[in-house]
């Protein structure tokens, strides 16, 4: 009985605080569908006199969203693919393959995850300025997939040196090459690392900011984490318009991740948390 | 190059992408920094080699400096504490069989892989003096203390900004925790409930330092996040009023992008570096040499 009744306790107190912590995310759905002549909205614009739709119009008459949708796509996709394919391809050779200065390789590698991005932010501008990427949509894919690497090798090269020897040596006795193990043996049944990889890279490529702000200067390049900051002049006295493009930014974040989500404790049991 | 070297050797060959991408956006730009960190330099004209000076100007003669480095201190301890606190115990009533407990796991984690963008946003009609929800609360309820200046007073502006940062990552403790439970031996626990340990006995005696592994990873990823701290803090003050919320990140983006000093935002740059390796180094020595992500 008495836990039975701490139990009660406990989801009345966890429904409470839920509620609290959802109030952004709340705010930001009401305010977008708020109806444009309701002027000085009150409680931050909690509290809204009907429903309207008309935000969602005027962002899709007057900003160029589904524009800058693709740039995030074309930035974002490109940048997981080759995270996927480059940090599966050194984990395994982390995990199985022998080579010159491997730990040393490996611990460099490892120091990226310690490296605050802000501090690459002068050389990598002018880096995209020597290359003539400034604009240019690889610009972003190449340091974002730079700097998703490491990561992605941690929690994969940990997954791969967990597989059983017994079937990679049957393999090697019937003549696989290593890439033929890494391909068609080992990848093949790591999509639960492989998962976790695509819902971190997917997420932080479509949410970073620093480097796109200094990257991509022209409006018709600019992906979605800047779409507040082109309109805000424009949105400025109107919040329904701009929370109508805040709440557009996030729909995909939240679709990836509730389809992914199921991996993501798992994957984070078998890499990320090991001691 | 022997053919007996390379077959030796191939593993390089799948090495090799991990290897230029890290050579050309990591280790390049390290050195980039330091080397133009000696220099006074607009970006755009003649750099003109002046030594330590922009690190002497730095230390001697850089209130925004000085004050980027108090607030990356508050920032760290304030996130992280309260966020390993708070998602420790959610964690715990979340893996205790409690209804919609799943759904709960989500809606905690919800905010952070929200973009900081779009927070910083929202979170300026949560503040706002007039109108704004805290605010006006605080008129219709009578709690009157709601209403502040939270982002205009340049003294609790850096706790209003943190505030954000740990409603948003407190979901991100609450699932590693949630993972670090599942992962503990049941016949440990039950075994201390039969041998009569209460349940805040076991929590402090058994689970607790069974998550050892957890907590580190939590510290370490807290600094790290502390320490590259932008697009919130750009989009809720820019680093003001007057660089109370100054961070280190805002500092070298003002520095270079919007004053045009490249060789002092490089230097800048080089500080927050040696403190970011000196952070990592210190921990994993400090808090245990086993630890690192992965492993």
């Amino acid at each position: 009985m008495r836990r039975r009744a701490a139990k009660t306790v406990a989801f009345v107190f966890v429904s409470l605080l839920a509620l609290i912590w959802l109030v952004p995310i709340i705010m930001m759905l009401v305010v977008s569908f708020m109806p444009p002549d309701q002027r000085a909205p009150r409680f931050g614009g909690m509290l809204i006199k009907g429903v309207s739709l008309r935000n969602y119009v005027t962002v899709f008459e007057d900003a160029e969203i589904v524009q800058h949708f693709i740039n995030s796509m074309a930035v974002t996709a490109p940048s997981v693919v080759l995270v996927v394919l480059i940090s599966s391809l050194a984990a395994f050779a982390l995990a199985r393959l022998r080579f010159f200065a491997r730990d040393i390789w490996f611990y460099l590698l490892i120091m990226t995850l310690m490296l605050p991005i802000p501090t690459l932010v002068v050389p990598i501008f002018q880096i995209n300025k020597a290359l003539g990427l400034n604009d240019n949509y690889l610009g972003l894919i190449l340091p974002y997939t730079a700097l998703g690497v490491p990561f992605a090798i941690v929690i994969l090269r940990s997954f791969f040196a967990g597989f059983l020897r017994e079937i990679e040596e049957a393999a090697i006795l019937d003549g696989c090459t290593p890439f033929g193990i890494y391909w068609r043996i080992m990848m093949p049944v790591s999509w639960p690392a492989v998962a976790v990889v695509i819902i971190w890279q997917f997420m932080t490529s479509w949410n970073e900011f620093i480097l796109a702000l200094v990257t991509m200067n022209s409006v018709e390049v600019k992906p979605l984490t800047l779409v507040p900051l082109v309109y805000s002049g424009q949105f400025m006295m109107r919040p329904g318009p701009m929370f109508a493009i805040l709440t557009l930014i996030t729909i995909p974040v939240i679709v990836v991740y509730y389809l992914m989500q199921r991996f993501m404790v798992s994957g984070l049991t078998s890499g990320a948390v090991r001691g | 190059m022997s053919r007996r070297w390379l077959i030796d050797n191939q593993g390089l060959f799948f090495m090799a992408p991990a290897m230029i991408l890290f050579v050309v956006f990591v280790l390049y730009p390290i050195f980039y920094i330091f080397n133009a960190s000696l220099y006074d330099w607009d970006g755009v004209n003649e750099a003109v080699f002046i030594g330590l000076q922009n690190y002497i100007e730095m230390f001697t003669d850089d209130r925004s400096f000085a004050l980027s480095i108090r607030n990356s201190l508050y920032w760290t301890f304030l996130t992280i504490f309260p966020q390993m606190f708070l998602g420790f115990i959610l964690a715990h009533t979340l893996t205790s069989g409690i209804p919609l407990q799943n759904v709960f796991r989500i809606i905690f984690f919800m905010p952070a892989i929200v973009s900081p963008v779009v927070l910083g946003i929202i979170w300026q009609r949560i503040y706002a003096p007039f109108g704004g929800l805290l605010a006006d609360v605080g008129l219709e309820t009578g709690a009157r203390f709601l209403i502040q200046p939270y982002l205009a007073d340049p003294k609790i502006a850096i706790f209003s900004t943190i505030f954000v940062n740990v409603w948003q990552w407190t979901g991100f403790s609450m699932l590693m925790y949630v993972a670090g439970l599942q992962g503990l031996p049941g016949e440990v626990l039950s075994a201390a409930e039969v041998d009569g340990a209460g349940a805040l006995q076991r929590i402090v005696y058994i689970v607790l330092p069974l998550l050892r592994h957890v907590h580190l990873t939590l510290i370490l990823l807290g600094v790290i996040g502390a320490l590259q701290t932008f697009a919130l803090v750009y989009m809720l003050t820019k680093g003001g009023p007057n660089h109370a919320t100054e961070m280190l990140p805002t500092y070298i983006f003002q520095k270079a992008f919007t004053l045009q000093s490249m060789g002092y935002a490089s230097a800048v740059a080089v500080v927050l570096l040696l403190i970011a390796l000196g952070a990592s180094i210190f921990q994993v020595r400090a808090l245990g040499s086993r630890f690192t992500i992965g492993g």
